[in-house]
């Protein structure tokens, strides 16, 4: 049962980027069962408390994983739209941030995929590499090193190391197979260290 | 020449999945357990970067739309005949939408993101892509779907006053349905809401 929390203003974390670490958010999003409870009857107030709760997290996951910032919101749009229709059939199996942060990855990998099939790009990140900055400075600090990733690449970085998932959930999500999640990490991680290194230099 | 671990071989490492060979080249090689190391530490830096927050709050979208629709089942539900209905319009004011002005703009709306996604999944080609049975069950499920409304919508357009509530929540229903065929299409994702 999620820790009690005596007001909705507890649940909202600051606006400010940069004050919070992943680890920190995840202590922080235990959301109150009543909470919960309100939102699937359709309070207003608590969908929006619980959007506030996981405004940030959602955001900076997706945004993580794609380039464009106004991409990202929209997935944070459109995955708090999934929220308020698909509540009603969120059983309290596990955390819900858990299950908030399976819509926003299938929302997030959903755009990729429909970017990449629009462009008749192949699933190449070699490809999606290509058309990042020409100009990498010799040492870049991990966040910008990272940016430099392709989004697929970026996607299942994040996902499988810092959010957690494994490759299997991966797959399944990307609707691709596990060798392939595996075999990205391992090109991602590679081309880090080149980038980290200064091989990126021009 | 001396082999070392593979970037492969490193991830399967702190997955404690390493094979036998790894692990024992590891307790050898300074170089590869310098690069375990800057392998966790990239990790450990991934997940200490700061959250990003979106510049704008899209909370005031979301809750728009979100009345947008209660308003369209409630309507639905007047037109029903249903007397909860009166109810519940009693309980919720919604101001400055009304009226027929109102269905004739939701209805326009709602036609013209139906025929974007139709012009959407004509550019599309299912046949010149694999699919998986999973996928193509999906697809087939919302396209029956989507008939059933398309008959109920051509139900409704032989009576005397095809703009009504009715008509409204129809083509709301078929833009979902058909956002939903346009990512199952395109994006053969395995998360739909069905």
């Amino acid at each position: 049962m999620a820790s009690a929390c005596p007001s909705y203003a507890l649940l909202r974390p600051s606006k400010a980027p940069g004050h919070h670490n992943l680890q920190e958010m995840t202590i922080s999003l235990a959301v109150p069962d009543i909470l919960v409870a309100r939102a699937k009857s359709g309070d207003e107030e608590a969908l929006e408390a619980l959007y506030r709760a996981f405004e940030t997290p959602v955001y900076n996951l997706a945004r993580r994983i794609l380039r464009n910032p106004e991409d990202a919101e929209d997935v944070l749009q459109e995955t708090f739209l999934e929220v308020v229709r698909s509540i009603g059939s969120y059983r309290g199996e596990g955390h819900l941030w858990g299950w908030v942060r399976r819509i926003a990855s299938s929302k997030a990998l959903m755009r990729i995929r429909r970017q990449q099939v629009r462009a008749e790009e192949a699933f190449d990140e070699e490809a999606v590499v290509g058309t990042a900055p020409m100009s990498i400075p010799a040492r870049v600090d991990l966040e910008r090193a990272f940016e430099q990733l392709g989004e697929t690449s970026r996607a299942v970085v994040w996902l499988h190391d810092v959010e957690g998932y494994t490759h299997e959930e991966i797959a399944e999500m990307m609707g691709k197979t596990v060798s392939f999640s595996k075999s990205q990490l391992a090109r991602a991680h590679a081309r880090l260290r080149r980038v980290l290194e200064g091989e990126g230099q021009t | 020449m001396t082999m070392h671990c593979t970037m492969d071989e490193l991830l399967a490492l702190r997955a404690n999945e390493g094979s036998q060979w790894a692990r024992q080249h590891l307790d050898t090689c300074a170089e590869c357990r310098t690069e375990l190391d800057a392998l966790y530490q990239r990790i450990a830096q991934l997940k200490a970067l700061p959250a990003l927050a979106p510049a704008r709050d899209r909370w005031p979208t979301i809750r728009a739309r979100v009345v947008a629709a209660r308003l369209s089942r409630r309507r639905r539900w007047a037109a029903s005949g249903l007397a909860a209905a009166a109810v519940l319009a009693g309980m919720v004011v919604f101001r400055g939408i009304s009226g027929q002005r109102a269905y004739a703009d939701e209805l326009a709306q709602a036609k013209r993101q139906s025929a974007s996604l139709e012009a959407e999944l004509q550019g599309y080609d299912p046949d010149a892509h694999v699919q998986s049975g999973r996928t193509a069950a999906m697809a087939a499920a919302l396209e029956d779907r989507i008939a059933a409304v398309d008959a109920q919508l051509s139900q409704l357009n032989t009576g005397p006053s095809p703009v009504g509530p009715q008509v409204v929540q129809l083509w709301q229903d078929r833009v979902d349905l058909m956002q939903q065929l346009v990512d199952v299409h395109v994006t053969q994702a395995s998360y739909v809401g069905l």
